[in-house]
């Protein structure tokens, strides 16, 4: 019930696509405030960071497997970036892989990196994340 | 023409309460040191926290409303360097966010964010690469 360098490596795959539908696309904008246009109507397209809601059911994964025994409530994000090959948009279908890329631990807090793949369902690709998140496992 | 030194029109953002329910349905990102004092307190943070994911979201604005289409976003990134405390009343938190061309080349330029709230910077190596037509 731990993790180290050792689960480097390791992938995790969403158990389902994700639909992406105009009307989530749109109710994502309105929950970041962003009027712009080109997140409405009929060929709109995703705001840049909802990429990252996609790779969260892989996320889930990770997250699930008790060899790591990770908790959602004690983690913080340290940092984001994303890589786009493409915009997302109403209509797509996107598979996400998640793989653990780096494990660094400093007393309780263990520093966990995973890049996320997304893709269509056909292969397509869309866009990676790159996630760091901080995990305290130290008991409070 | 977009040139090194351009300096983009900057935003200023009020994060309440109300809004990290919001972005936490819309994002289904339920982390409890979202929302509930307790759980923050219980992480060692100095209050509830604005979901990083967020402050990232309208951190980009500024680059998203310069360029006409989002589609020339290459690449995005930052670092969270400081939690941004939201305070349970109706002011809120302001964060400003600002951003200048550092560099252009092969028909790309990149961008620096910066994003403050109070007097801290909150956010550390925020950059972003667009496409430039």
């Amino acid at each position: 019930m731990t993790i180290d360098a050792t689960m480097v490596g390791r992938s995790y795959a969403a158990a389902e696509s994700y639909q992406v539908g105009r009307e989530k696309i749109r109710e994502f904008a309105a929950a970041i405030g962003d009027p712009n246009p080109a997140y409405t109507g009929a060929d709109a397209v995703a705001p840049p960071t909802f990429a990252f809601m996609l790779g969260s059911r892989a996320l889930e994964q990770l997250l699930n497997d008790e060899e790591l025994g990770l908790r959602l409530d004690r983690i913080v994000h340290g940092a984001q970036k994303f890589s786009y090959t493409r915009p997302i948009k109403a209509g797509d279908d996107i598979a996400a892989t998640a793989t653990i890329t780096t494990v660094r631990k400093a007393g309780d807090v263990e520093v966990i990196m995973y890049e996320t793949a997304l893709t269509t369902v056909d292969g397509e690709p869309i866009a990676t994340s790159t996630s760091t998140i901080s995990h305290n496992r130290g008991e409070s | 023409m977009i040139e090194v030194g351009t300096e983009l029109p900057a935003l200023t953002v009020t994060f309440r309460r109300e809004d990290l329910v919001r972005y936490a349905g819309a994002s289904g990102d339920f982390n409890p040191i979202h929302w509930s004092d307790r759980m923050a307190a219980a992480l060692g943070l100095p209050g509830v926290i604005a979901h990083g994911m967020l402050t990232m979201a309208s951190a980009v604005r500024v680059v998203t409303d310069w360029i006409s289409d989002p589609a020339d976003l290459l690449e995005y990134g930052v670092r969270f360097t400081k939690p941004v405390v939201v305070p349970d009343d109706d002011k809120g938190v302001n964060v400003t966010f600002s951003a200048k061309v550092d560099k252009v080349t092969d028909g790309k330029a990149e961008i620096d964010i910066t994003a403050v709230a109070g007097e801290e910077k909150v956010l550390g190596r925020a950059r972003a690469v667009v496409r430039v037509r």
